[in-house]
Formats: C-alpha cells, structure tokens, sequence
C-alpha cells in the first residue's frame, strides 16, 4: 500500500509505515485490535446464549456488555486501519494503476462471497415455496404495499444518481460530484427509513413477527440480512462523503469511490432479486 | 449489579493485561526468533534472534509485540503453522483416545457422551481448525514470495483473519472447559438437523453447541477473509516477470481453493446463522414443516464437498510443486495439472449430494449427482498419472520431503480408488455410514493433505529456520506415518466392508479384531507425531546452519525457484527482511563480499524467471 522510495531511487513496499507503533514497516496493532473486538463480539453472543432463559450461566448483563465493549474495540481497530491504510497522507501515498487493481479484485471477490451469504436464504426460500406441505403459509402480512414499491424505486434511483456521480468524479467535476453523493447517500438513509417502517407496520401494527411460521423466517432472514447490507453500505458512502469533503479524491484517484459503487450496486440488485422473489413470488 | 463475580472476572482481566504489557516490553524473547532463521546467515547462526538492523531502522518491533503487530505475510505464515500444529495436537489426541477406547466392543474408558463428543470436536477440528489455516500458514508464507509480490494485497486484513482463529477455537471447544452448565457438542462435525436443532430428549438443546457453532462462524469470516486475500494478491500483485504462463503450480492450487472457499464458506456461515436462530429464536429454517431437516444438509454438503477440495488441492500443489524437484525433472504436463485443477474446483459443487444418497431423495438428483461424481475422477487421475509420470525415469532423491510425496501419492490412488465406489449409488447405499467411508476420507485427508504438509515442512524447513532437520528422524517419521496410515484406514475400510456403522462408541464383538488392528495403526501415527515434534523442535532450536542459497541443489537440474531465490537475497544480509534503506545497502555490500553467493546471482536472476513455472 505505503511506498517508501529511497535514496536509490528504488521502491521498498512496506505496508504499514503509518501505523502505530510507529517506526516500523510491518507492524501494526490494528489489525490485533480489530480482531479482539471481532472476536469479542462473538464471545458477547455466546454469553448472551448461556445468560438467558433459564439456563442462567453467566449473569444476564455479560452478553451485551461484552458486546458493547468488543464493538467499540473493533471500532477503534478499523478507524485505525482504515484511516493509516487509505486515508492518512492520502496526496502523498502511491497511487498507481496496480494498487487499484488489487482494490477492485479484492471487492469482487468479497462480492463473490456476498453471493453465497444471500444464496443459503434464497435456498431455504425456494424450499418452502416449491413444498407443498409448507406452502401456503397461514398468514401472510400484506406483501406489495406502496412502501415496497417507493423504497424499491429510492434504491435503483440511488444506484443512477450514484453512477452520476461516479461519472462526475471521472471528468473531475468534484462539486457535482459530491453533490450526487449527497443525493444517494440521502436516498440510501431513506430506503433504511423505508425498512424500517415496514417492519414496525408488521411487528406492532399486524403482529407479523420473526416466529411466525416458515415465510416469517424467510422474510427477515432476507430482509434483515439485506438491511444490515444497505446499512454497511450507507456507512461506506458515508466515508466516501466524508473523505470527498475533506478534499480527497480526484479524477484519477478516487479508487475507494469506484469500490463503494461496485458495493452498492450489488445490494441495489440482490434486492430487485428480492422483491421479485420473496414478495411478488410469496402473492404471485 | 456488583456482582462479586463479574468484579473478580474484571479484576483478572485487567492483571493479565497488565502481565501481557509486561510481558510486551521484553525484548529478544527466545520464542519469537523463529521467522529470523535465515537473517543471521552469513555468519552461519541460524536462529538468533537479531532484531536491529544497521543504525536501529528496523521493519518491526521485538519482542512478542512483533507477534501480535506483525502484519509481514511470513510471520503471519508462521502463526498459522504454530497454531494449526497445536490443534492437530489436540484434535489427534482426540482421535487416539477414541481408538484407545475401541479397543474393546464395551464402554470401559469413558462414557458414551463423552466418546461423542471427541468424535464432534475430532472432526471438526481437524476439518475446519486445523486443515485450512495450515494451508494457509503454507500460502502464506510462499505465495507472495512465489509471484514475486512485496506482500499479501490486505497486510492488515491477513493480520486480522489469523488474529480471529485462536478465539474460534476457545469459542468451539468452550464445551471442555470447566464451566458449569455447559456441555461439549455431541453432534459429530456434519451437525445434521433435527439432531442439532435440540429437539428430543437429549443434550443437544444445550448452549455448547451454540457456542460451537459461533466459533465456527467466526473461523468462517476469517477464512473468507483470506481467500479474498489470496485472490486479490495472485490476481493483481504478481511480479513483472510473473504471468499467467508462468505461474507456479502451487499458486494456481491456492488461487483455485479461495475461489472454492469463496463460494463455500459464506454460504455455512449463513447456514450456521440459521440454525442458531433455530435453536434460539423460533425460526423454521431446518425444522420439520419448516425448511425441512434436509435442506440442513444441502446447505452443509454444498460446503462439505467443497471443503475436502479446499483441503487437498494446494496439498496436490506442494506435491506437483516438490516431485519434480526430488525427480530431476520438470513436472510433466504443467498445463494439464493446472487445468484438472480448475476442473476439479468447478465440479466441486456438483457433487455435494451424493452424501445423501441415503436420504430419500428424488433419483433422478442421484443419477445426475452421481454421473458429476464419477466424473471428478477424470481430472484428479490426470494429475496422478502426471506425477508418476514425472517420475518416471527420473534421478529420484529420496529426502524425506520426497518419501511424504511418494506417499502422498500412494495414499490418494487408494482414498480416489475408495471414493469412485462412494459415487455409485448401489454400491454406496450398502457402504453409507459404515467405517468404509471413514476410512476413504481419511485416506485423503491424513494420507493425502497431511502427507503433503510434512512434505512441505521438511522440505521448506531450511527456509523458514535456516536450519536442517534431522534426515535420520525424518525418515523415521515417514514410516511410522505411512505404516500408521494404512494399518489404521486399510482396517477401517475392512470394518466397513462387514458393516461396521461409523460415530458408534461400542461395538458387536465380531469387530473387535480389525479395531484392535485400527488402534494399533494409530498409535503408530501417535509415535511418529511425536518423533516429528521432537525432530522440528530440536532442528529449529539446534540444527546445523544452511550453508548455501540453494540447500536442495535445484540448480543441477535447472530447478531452482523463486523462493530459494529470496533466501538467497536474505542470507546475504545481516538484516531481517523488510528492506529498510539501509538494511538494503549493507545487503548489497555482503553480496559483493561473498564471492561465491554473488557469482551465482546472475544465474539465479535467469533460472528463477524460467524455470518458476515447475
């Protein structure tokens, strides 16, 4: 990531020249940091299991406390990275067409990956709705409201005005730029809004909740695994915005805009491939 | 609130803090010397623990904080060797105390439960703890310095995806330590629904398989997180020099295996999502009426199968990586090994369900599942005739990195053999959940992909220590194993024969033989574990120096490689690695005092850029 280039004229990649403990090129308490908080948010969930019901293990306070405290170790963890990583002397830090493509591999894979996440859900979906011993369900709430089909138009709309803005960054128009960002990252706010108001429609207001029978644990599954995705996304165009303000980015550099847009992208089309799976193929 | 015990848990946890930051400051900690084998070359000390390079610029820390800072994909490597080795210490054990116990058709060591939950922590840890981060250790150790990259493409994110495998490991085998309440999963390693739902009368319902299986997630995110590394790193860090063309046959394996975890891993990690909001939360993900248990089992297979190419194919690699080396010869077929790969890593995920050919489901499935299984074996034939055909007329060395191959070899044509039965479905509803299966796996897996990594730690020790191991105890090791190994698994797949079901803790007296058989196999495997242990340790901490930057004597035959290549470099400085401004000139400058290292430098810059495709 870092280049040093020495008195040679020769170039020593070192990775972690910023990081601290400083003066060293190959460490870093990151990425240790990060991963107590990563792996401290399991244990939290562990202790919360042995905590509840009547088991009663652990006092009941230690899960989430223990959670509390290993999301803000990995936190701390990921600023510090993420800030040595790609933000910190960001003008001064190589910038060439190699480094980019690494960055761009390393977001398809994770797509790759993201794949298989929503795929198991998907499966356990077309289980029940080709079963006809499970399907139809009792109670199904009222799927293909104006709100599914307002919060589906916000998220394509967000995924245009995100190209737009992608396209501004490439002719250097950094205003536009950052002003179609705002726009998306408003419209992406709004879909979480949106989400989050149909689930209050069903939870309180028709009493759909997560135990209610086989299409209930296909609904949240998916949609709440496709919200924490369009969070995690806002939260990453958020950085973008962020960074953008402070006067990074350019026409050439901007390698973090382009990965973001690729993020978000995906979660714009898995959920397309959720409406029409789960909402219009549960009435259909 | 001020619960007694949450303040003395807090209180321990601040002093060991405070003893770990203690603990920080020492510097030259003897244990931590361990990747710097090689910088201390010239004066022909393998492992001193030099730390400061000239004018006190170095590239990390000392002490145990380079440990846990380290972002340097090589003691990221060595990390995960030393963690894989300590749960295939644990996991082993695990395995010979169940074969102890089988030594007789009654329960007289221990309980039924208990033998239960060996069995589920045996699998699991050997699968999924120990089989993939010590792939990795190789990986990452040799991939970087094999493509000729400054480093892994993520640094941290490598960092961070070891730094979460200790924790899955507490977090999976919290069951066996002392704590009140919970008990250790008794699911077997497949983790089958309703079983593992917890419903019914057993202990299932229990929050140790809870806690089992949020380890197991958290040991999934971190090898994701690697796989994406990997491919980001093969893809986009290659060397000028290093094309597609060129790319040596351990890269192409590890490239293929993350693209197989990419698609493998996530897809367990939502499935163990699910069945925890089972267990917990009242879903109906795998419950009866609900997705249905089987669906458990597509989603677990459709991993599962992948999961032992994930383990065999950068195992094949070392071992198309190493025999050539051993033969005097280049590895035949080059293209035609790369490709089977690949196929192998496509078909992949076409053949999860004939693990379920029991199960009732829809034949024209099995037909379909069973012709894609037979068909796997085209491509991994075609690499075992590649490798015999690669020694053949050879001038074979029989090192002991050699021996493992060899046997490498001979142990996957008996595991592939037993496995084309498997894929025939008539022949595998009679085998179906008999010791004949166990005995196929592993075959592959202890006979194959451990195999495969002895090969490889024996045949890198030089580059990692700078020292030599011991050949004599070396070789004793490869028969104690490969005699372990087919004693142990031939029995099993005997036992299978006569109907033997698999996971039982007693048995019909009629098999008490063939286990007795079994038993002493393993403790076979047991001995030359330990003579392995012994031989590395005191190797590491005692053998005698490398004296050369070509320690296999490649360049004879024109093999020599990228990463004897970097040793060379390395052993040529006084410094460790990580190229600080003036630990480059003073390499520069023991080059040129060495007469002999420098005039091989020529040759090596030609031999590593073409012969790197071997």
């Amino acid at each position: 990531m870092a280049t040093e280039t020495d008195e040679h004229g020769e170039d020593h990649h070192l990775p972690a020249v910023e990081d601290w403990p400083r003066g060293f090129g190959e460490a870093s308490w990151w990425p240790f940091v990060t991963a107590l908080g990563a792996a401290g948010i399991y244990v939290g969930a562990a202790l919360f299991l042995m905590g509840r019901g009547d088991t009663d293990i652990v006092p009941s306070i230690a899960g989430p406390a223990v959670t509390v405290g290993s999301v803000a170790a990995f936190l701390v963890g990921l600023y510090g990275w993420l800030y040595h990583a790609f933000v910190a002397n960001f003008w001064e830090r190589g910038a060439d067409e190699h480094g980019a493509n690494k960055l761009r591999w390393g977001m398809i894979a994770f797509l790759g990956s993201e794949v298989a996440t929503f795929s198991a859900g998907f499966t356990y979906f077309f289980f029940i709705r080709s079963n006809p011993g499970a399907w139809p369900p009792g109670n199904l709430p009222h799927l293909l409201s104006s709100l599914v089909l307002a919060n589906t138009g916000i998220l394509i709309v967000s995924s245009l005005t995100l190209h737009k803005a992608h396209g501004e960054i490439r002719k250097g128009k950094m205003g536009r730029f950052k002003a179609w960002l705002a726009v998306t990252l408003l419209l992406g706010i709004a879909f979480v809004g949106g989400q989050v108001l149909e689930y209050y429609e069903f939870i309180v207001e028709s009493g759909f909740t997560l135990t209610d029978g086989v299409f209930a644990s296909a609904f949240y599954g998916l949609t709440g695994l496709h919200g924490l995705h369009v969070s995690m996304g806002a939260v990453l165009l958020g950085i973008v915005f962020v960074r953008s303000l402070r006067g990074q980015y350019s026409a050439e550099r901007h390698v973090s805009v382009t990965t973001a847009s690729m993020y978000w992208h995906f979660v714009d089309a898995i959920w397309i491939l959720l409406v029409v799976v789960l909402y219009v193929g549960a009435v259909v | 609130m001020a619960d007694p015990q949450v303040v003395s848990t807090l209180t321990a946890g601040l002093f060991l803090l405070v003893v770990v930051g203690w603990l920080a400051r020492i510097e030259n900690w003897r244990v931590v010397s361990v990747g710097d084998g090689a910088g201390g070359g010239t004066a022909g000390d393998g492992a001193t623990g030099e730390q400061t390079g000239v004018g006190g610029e170095t590239a990390k820390p000392s002490g145990l904080v380079r440990w846990l800072t380290t972002v340097d994909h090589k003691d990221i490597g060595l990390l995960y060797g030393v963690y894989s080795v300590a749960i295939f210490g644990w996991a082993g054990g695990a395995a010979l105390l169940m074969r102890l116990e089988l030594l007789d058709p009654e329960m007289s060591l221990f309980s039924a439960s208990f033998y239960n939950s060996l069995l589920t922590s045996h699998g699991i840890a050997m699968l999924i703890l120990f089989g993939t981060p010590i792939l990795a250790a190789f990986s990452n150790y040799l991939v970087p310095l094999l493509i000729d990259a400054d480093d892994m493409a993520f640094p941290r994110i490598n960092a961070i995806a070891f730094w979460l495998l200790p924790p899955s490991a507490v977090l999976v085998f919290a069951g066996f330590l002392p704590l009140e309440g919970v008990i250790p999963a008794q699911t077997a390693w497949t983790m089958y629904t309703p079983l593992s739902e917890g419903v019914g009368a057993g202990t299932q319902g229990n929050v140790g398989v809870d806690l089992m299986l949020l380890g197991l997630h958290l040991s999934g995110v971190s090898v994701t997180m690697g796989a994406i590394n990997f491919i980001a790193t093969i893809v986009a860090e290659r060397g000028d020099a290093v094309t597609w063309a060129n790319l040596d046959i351990f890269s192409w394996t590890v490239l293929t295996q993350s693209g197989l975890i990419l698609f493998a891993f996530p897809l367990l990690g939502s499935a163990i999502v699910m069945l925890l909001l089972d267990r917990n939360f009242g879903t109906t993900f795998f419950t009866v009426g609900g997705g249905d248990p089987i669906l458990w089992q597509h989603l677990f297979w459709f991993w599962g199968h992948p999961e032992v190419y994930i383990l065999i194919l950068p195992a094949m690699g070392i071992v198309s990586y190493l025999l050539p080396r051993f033969s005097g010869r280049k590895l035949f077929g080059f293209k035609f090994v790369v490709y089977s790969t690949l196929a192998i890593g496509v078909l992949s995920f076409g053949v999860w369900a004939h693990h379920m050919f029991a199960t009732g489901i829809d034949p024209r499935l099995r037909a379909s599942f069973m012709t894609v299984s037979l068909a796997i074996a085209v491509p991994t034939a075609v690499k075992t005739f590649n490798w015999i055909t690669t020694m053949w007329n050879g001038r074979l060395r029989l090192r002991t990195p050699m021996l493992f191959s060899v046997g490498f070899v001979s142990n996957v044509v008996i595991g592939g053999v037993t496995g084309v039965f498997l894929a025939s479905i008539p022949v595998d509803l009679v085998l179906h959940d008999t010791y004949y299966v166990v005995g196929h796996f592993h075959y592959f897996l202890m006979g194959g992909t451990v195999f495969a990594v002895f090969a490889g730690i024996y045949y890198w020790f030089p580059l990692y220590t700078g020292r030599w191991y011991q050949e004599r105890l070396g070789v004793v090791h490869f028969w104690l194993t490969m005699a372990g190994v087919n004693v142990t698994f031939f029995a099993m797949v005997l036992l299978g024969y006569g109907g033997m079901p698999r996971r039982y803790a007693s048995y019909l007296p009629q098999f008490a033989t063939l286990h007795q058989v079994a038993t002493v196999g393993a403790v076979l495997l047991t001995v030359g574990q330990l003579v392995w242990l012994f031989n590395v340790v005191q190797s590491y901490l005692e053998g005698p120096a490398v004296e050369s930057g070509d320690p296999w004597n490649l360049e004879r035959d024109d093999l020599y490689t990228m990463e004897w290549a970097w040793f060379r470099r390395r052993r040529g400085s006084a410094l460790t690695d990580g190229g600080t401004v003036s630990g480059d000139d003073s390499q520069r400058e023991t080059k040129e005092a060495s007469g002999d290292d420098s005039q091989r430098e020529t040759k090596e810059a030609s031999t590593a850029t073409s012969e790197r495709r071997q």
